[in-house]
């Protein structure tokens, strides 16, 4: 039987300043108290792993292990194996990046790439750039480093190139360690930066002389509209954070990052110090995983759910929520960013949601300042989309008798009605791009 | 060994973080004073545990929804477990902001003029054509705008300006369905925590007030839990009867509310030297840097010491 009994830290107090600023916030609480199993998830960011056939995975487990057997068990450079990096060098190929092996080193999935660069590049009080909202595992990892982080705010073609020209004419040139973006189905926003944008971003990190990092995670998940090159296809200077955790599965912890020879010498320092180099293991795995062409048609089947539940997501909000609410039409990806009237605090949403049996991810946890606190991220990605119409209905009801309220004040003259007047530019743009 | 005590601490309400701070403060407290000490999550499994476990006594450290409200102690007193802190009646009463105003008002305690709106009255009433009243009705701006039932001041806006007054109310209707428009006094803020021996409300003795002095001008969540944001001072500066004065009030809620053990006071004191109520507290904060635990020690009484004193009166309740 289960216990209510807690254990503590008996060494907090003795650990180092910059943890300080890393918490694990209220919201992780109110997750795990969400652990119930009725509870639907809209929270999480997890790929649909059981769509992956296990035989396609055992099949490159046995030939791993027959053909490089002693290899796999053995440590390995700290770049990567060169066979894996062929792989990532076709898959980049295919994405319009002109890559050879030595432009690349392979990563415990981007994630590690995240904290690699700002280790590499970060004292603490340096400013970085970044979207606002931006991925919070990237905020996790750059906050380990005590960074200035300024958020620059997007609209449905990503980035905003006007607001990101003031900042940089403020920070002035080299006047921040890099430039921070995920161009493709943007983590949490859901938009994808523009091929315009993307060469306009490009010239004013020239002219600034700032590093632009791209992470790039979701941009093979594409459900409709045409492929938009990468910004590593663009400038040989950007460095580029590529995953295996989407096209193949996060459990492997594979990624790799590309980027100009002096940044890989770097990095490999500081990679060395963290790991000494990656798993053999599964790198191997991986090779033969990719050495078939079998994953395409697995790719296509997880791309193609998603888009079912994507579409199962937008339907859901279109019946169930409030009119008042804006939200953004992913292209692909994982996420639908929800921005709701901005008297409504979406923490304390969630602390009923949990009650009423689903989750989502509170706004503000994708800002480093504390903004977002009237949006969403629901995530479409892991459940069916039975569970995600359910979920949507559930949250729906949390959200009415708030809006009732709210629409109570306005019918009465007490507020001003809020239409896409008030709504922010992610969101209201898109709206206007596609009803 | 000495008796076994359960100190209850965390659940799902916005206070966890605090809660379990508190807690853990607590736990190594009892641990110092030679308790066989359990420390317990308000989760699922919780009454389970208790049962297993068969305390002889429960700290309360809970704050907050279920902790603060008369809940955990119903079911503690079902459970025949002995608790520290007040009893069902006294949390449920001073939980509820609006409620305690008023019988505090009868006892004749300033408080602040203030307005409850419910989200049924915005809702089925049409309360929101008559915010224009608002303002009259607590005898003018600024207010404080706070959920009735809520703790740690989550949810609190500070309203300069009527056309902000929407604003507060729908986001303070966010944590509860029940809001307190209050008029804002101004004067210096205290804290006063309150002792009893835990058999007879007569006994309530004030321990010094603290003094607390935001440098943003609010007292909200962000300022008590941001460190540097404010500035306390432990005994507050206060002349003999100004000091005599509030204590004297805090006392009296204490008394008023019916509280056992200890309570802590909220206040304003104005200009013109009177001691304006906010609220009372029946399971405040016992973090290292709370205020209850700050009075202890300007009284002398260190923070083992307290927790001991509350962990045995609780003791002494055992059927």
């Amino acid at each position: 039987m289960g216990t209510a009994r807690i254990t503590f830290d008996r060494w907090e107090g003795r650990y180092a300043q910059r943890m300080s600023g890393v918490r694990s916030s209220a919201v992780r609480d109110l997750f795990a108290a969400a652990s119930r199993p009725d509870v639907i998830s809209l929270s999480g960011g997890m790929p649909d792993v059981a769509r992956i056939p296990a035989a396609d995975v055992a099949r490159a487990l046995d030939e791993a292990l027959a053909t490089d057997s002693s290899a796999s068990l053995q440590y390995g450079g700290s770049d990567g194996r060169i066979p894996l990096r062929e792989v990532i060098v076709g898959l980049m190929a295919e994405s319009g990046v002109r890559l050879k092996t030595a432009d690349l080193i392979v990563t415990a999935g981007s994630q590690q790439g995240l904290d690699l660069l700002a280790k590499t590049f970060l004292d603490p009080g340096d400013t970085i750039v970044t979207e606002g909202p931006t991925y919070v595992g990237a905020l996790q990892a750059f906050s380990v480093y005590q960074p200035r982080i300024v958020s620059v705010e997007m609209d449905a073609d990503g980035m905003r190139m006007d607001l990101l020209e003031a900042e940089l004419a403020v920070l002035g040139p080299r006047g921040a360690k890099f430039i921070y973006t995920i161009p493709n189905f943007q983590n949490p926003a859901g938009v994808t930066m523009s091929p315009e944008r993307r060469r306009r971003l490009l010239e004013l990190a020239s002219t600034y002389d700032i590093p632009v990092v791209e992470d790039d995670p979701y941009g093979r998940l594409r459900f409709e509209g045409g492929h938009i090159l990468p910004l590593r296809a663009l400038d040989a200077e950007v460095i580029y954070l590529g995953t295996f955790s989407k096209i193949f599965a996060p459990g492997l912890r594979l990624g790799w990052m590309a980027a100009p020879r002096p940044i890989l010498d770097k990095v490999l320092l500081a990679k060395q110090a963290a790991d000494l180099c990656g798993s053999n293991f599964t790198q191997t795995v991986a090779e033969h995983y990719f050495a078939s062409d079998r994953w395409r048609r697995t790719l296509r089947d997880l791309t193609d759910a998603y888009r079912q539940r994507r579409d199962a997501m937008l339907e859901a909000l279109a019946e169930h929520f409030p009119s008042e609410a804006r939200w953004t039409h992913p292209e692909g990806g994982f996420f639908v960013w929800v921005t709701l009237p901005r008297h409504l605090d979406t923490t304390a949403v969630l602390a009923e949601a949990v009650e009423h049996g689903v989750t989502f991810t509170p706004g503000d946890a994708f800002y480093a300042d504390g903004r977002g606190s009237s949006s969403m991220r629901l995530a479409f990605c892991f459940a069916k989309p039975d569970e995600i119409r359910e979920g949507i209905a559930r949250l729906a009801e949390v959200l009415a008798d708030r809006m009732d309220i709210y629409r109570a004040f306005v019918e009465a003259g007490a507020l001003p009605p809020e239409g896409d007047a008030e709504a922010s530019d992610l969101t209201r743009r898109v709206t206007e791009v596609s009803p | 060994m000495k008796e076994k005590i359960a100190v209850l601490m965390g659940g799902r309400s916005l206070e966890r973080e605090v809660s379990l701070a508190s807690g853990s403060h607590v736990v190594s407290a009892l641990e110092e004073c030679g308790f066989n000490v359990l420390a317990l999550d308000l989760i699922p499994e919780l009454v389970g545990t208790l049962r297993s476990e068969k305390p002889d006594a429960v700290y309360i450290a809970l704050h907050g929804k279920l902790g603060e409200d008369g809940t955990i102690q119903e079911m503690l007193e079902f459970l025949g477990i002995p608790y520290t802190g007040p009893d069902v009646l006294a949390n449920a009463l001073a939980w509820d902001k609006d409620i305690s105003k008023r019988i505090l008002t009868e006892a004749g305690i300033s408080v602040p003029a203030s307005v409850a709106l419910s989200g049924d009255g915005v809702k089925e009433m049409g309360a929101a054509s008559a915010l224009d009243l608002l303002p009259g009705a607590i005898g003018g701006l600024p207010a404080i705008v706070k959920p009735a039932r809520q703790g740690s001041a989550l949810g609190l806006v500070r309203v300069d300006d009527a056309s902000g007054l929407a604003d507060a109310i729908i986001s303070a209707l966010g944590y509860d369905t029940k809001v307190m428009v209050e008029k804002c006094v101004e004067g210096m803020e205290l804290a006063v925590s309150v002792l009893d021996d835990g058999t007879d409300p007569e006994s309530a003795r004030a321990l010094p007030p603290v003094e607390i002095v935001s440098s943003t001008g609010i007292y909200d969540y962000e300022a008590r839990f941001t460190e540097g944001a404010v500035d306390y001072f432990s005994p507050a500066r206060l002349t003999p009867q100004q000091d005599a004065a509030v204590r004297a009030v805090a006392e009296e809620v204490h008394r008023t509310l019916g509280c056992r053990d200890l309570s802590r006071t909220d206040l304003i004191l104005t200009a013109d030297g009177t001691p304006v109520v906010l609220e009372c507290n029946t399971s405040p904060g016992m973090t290292v840097t709370s205020l209850l635990p700050m009075a202890a020690e300007a009284d002398g009484v260190s923070f083992p010491e307290l927790v001991e004193r509350l962990a045995c009166a609780a003791l002494a309740r055992r059927g």
